[in-house]
């Protein structure tokens, strides 16, 4: 699903790329954790399989598709396979629960009978049923987390990415998140996510791989997130 | 494509900067009207430049004993014989359709006539002042230049005279002011461009949040921009409806008013009325969509 081959990619202000010859593959169905420090290239991997960034070296396969040879304009085509979701949520705050969730959808012309179908099936799957009438300032940010996952998640992607979904919410609301995370790999997506928190990790017992300054240091299925941190 | 999703977004981002869209649409309508009264001006040109040209004629002064050409004043004024040869030989020529001979008493009371309303003139004016003159219609009007140069300089021929070179200063102030509108109108278009760069550059900023999502669950970059291009056109529409509006003003009370006091049957058709506002319409439009775009290119990463 997600491959990426002897991938190196640096930024014009830095020495040190970002991503060091980094060979991964993701298959269909699984769910990683990215885990390393600040500044170890979690982010650029994110980056790389969404086309916001082009790899100075090596090929980036997604969802069988080289990234290099895709055009521009397929970009978005790419996107609507994959869904996102961010430490800080990014829900529109004039926008209600369903509105938010649905303008995903709208944006990329589904018709409104399918948007209204579709919708509070997937703000049922994220644990809101009841709640699309709300506006995010009327929610704790757990369930803002929901919401941006039911947005991430209502054109059902083929890949989830999730960068640092936890780190703006408790440890006890964090289960939750991650409970839905789970539900949502079992329907068969696969789901990258990019943590610092180790808890969650351990808990898990899915496969982990490590980045240290760019490089992979550590693969491995049913793992922990190490004694380091 | 959900048209009533494209069309609230424009209008939250038009009333979301509603100054800067008050200060597009002006500037859009003023350089729009400075243009459109350009081309007003240009037709009307050549319009009344086509009308003149098929009935220009030629006035041959002939000598009389107050002329001050160096000629007349050696052979004195004009014989019955130079004026009789220069009839037929007028008359014999190819270009020329009609000529008619006006006596010197006859130019005095038409010269009365005409300026009946300036006694002063007529007063210090007397009969005798006005030579004879023949009045000469032309075939060809463009070959007026021909009749004139053939009889320039004859025995008793005073000096010519064409209403081309009187028309001409005329259509030059014309032109000028031509000049002067359109060269204000791109100055002004310009001013224009820039600002709705401006105004697309704080609602690309504004609608960020909303661009950043659509850009991530994989709207098309059409479909993202297309709201900020409809902001940009429909704020071009506007000043374009403005400033049709100035040009029908300038049509009725500037162009309508020189043909009454010329009297020329020069009017012109709603067509041309219409061409001049269609054209202006439409640059309008376009600009802002261009200058949208430009602007888009730079400040929305899609």
């Amino acid at each position: 699903m997600i491959h990426f081959d002897t991938v190196t990619k640096g930024y014009p202000t830095q020495k040190r790329p970002a991503l060091d010859s980094v060979s991964i593959a993701v298959e269909k169905g699984e769910f990683v954790f990215l885990v390393g420090p600040s500044g170890s290239g979690k982010s650029t991997f994110l980056r790389l399989v969404l086309k916001e960034e082009k790899p100075s070296k090596g090929r980036v396969h997604v969802a069988g598709k080289d990234l290099a040879r895709l055009s521009n304009w397929k970009v978005p085509h790419l996107r609507r396979r994959i869904g996102c979701v961010f430490q800080d949520f990014r829900l529109l705050p004039n926008k209600n629960v369903f509105e938010n969730v649905a303008f995903a959808l709208e944006v990329i012309g589904k018709p409104r009978r399918f948007i209204r179908k579709v919708v509070p099936e997937v703000v049922e799957l994220v644990g809101l049923e009841g709640k699309s009438d709300r506006m995010p300032d009327e929610l704790s940010g757990g369930e803002q987390q929901r919401v941006a996952i039911a947005r991430a998640f209502v054109n059902r992607p083929q890949i989830l990415l999730a960068d640092e979904p936890t780190g703006n919410i408790d440890p006890a609301t964090s289960i939750g998140i991650m409970k839905v995370l789970d539900r949502i790999n079992r329907t068969g997506t696969t789901v990258v996510m990019a943590t610092h928190d180790a808890a969650i990790v351990d808990s898990m017992r899915k496969r982990v791989i490590e980045l240290e300054e760019g490089h992979v240091v550590r693969d491995q299925s049913r793992g922990v997130y190490g004694q380091a941190y | 494509m959900r048209a009533q999703f494209v069309i609230s977004e424009i209008w939250i981002g038009l009333r979301r900067n509603l100054t800067m869209t008050i200060a597009v649409i002006t500037t859009v309508a003023i350089s729009l009207a400075l243009f459109g009264g350009g081309l007003l001006i240009n037709s009307q040109v050549s319009e009344m430049r086509k009308f003149w040209d098929e009935r220009i004629s030629i006035t041959i002064y002939l000598c009389n004993d107050l002329s001050p050409n160096k000629e007349c004043e050696e052979n004195g004024p004009a014989t019955k014989d130079d004026t009789n040869k220069l009839e037929a030989d007028l008359k014999a020529m190819p270009e020329v359709s009609d000529v008619q001979y006006v006596t010197a008493e006859e130019a005095w009371t038409d010269f009365q006539e005409r300026f009946a309303n300036n006694k002063a003139m007529v007063d210090a004016t007397q009969e005798g002042d006005l030579p004879a003159n023949f009045r000469v219609q032309l075939q060809d009007p463009t070959k007026y230049e021909q009749v004139q140069d053939s009889v320039q300089g004859r025995a008793g021929v005073d000096s010519i005279s064409n209403d081309k070179n009187v028309l001409d200063q005329f259509f030059g102030l014309l032109d000028g002011l031509k000049w002067a509108a359109l060269t204000v109108a791109f100055i002004q278009l310009a001013a224009a461009a820039l600002l709705i760069g401006n105004t697309i550059r704080l609602s690309a900023y504004s609608r960020r949040r909303e661009t950043g999502i659509m850009r991530l669950v994989g709207a098309s970059n059409f479909y993202i921009q297309l709201p900020f291009l409809l902001e940009g056109a429909i704020a071009g529409l506007i000043g374009g409806i403005f400033a049709s509006g100035f040009i029908v003003a300038a049509n009725y009370f500037l162009l309508s008013r020189i043909q009454s006091w010329f009297n020329f049957d020069t009017q012109l058709g709603a067509g041309s009325l219409l061409y001049v506002i269609g054209v202006s319409m439409i640059l309008g439009i376009l600009l802002c969509t261009v200058a949208s775009f430009l602007t888009l290119r730079r400040y929305l990463r899609v």
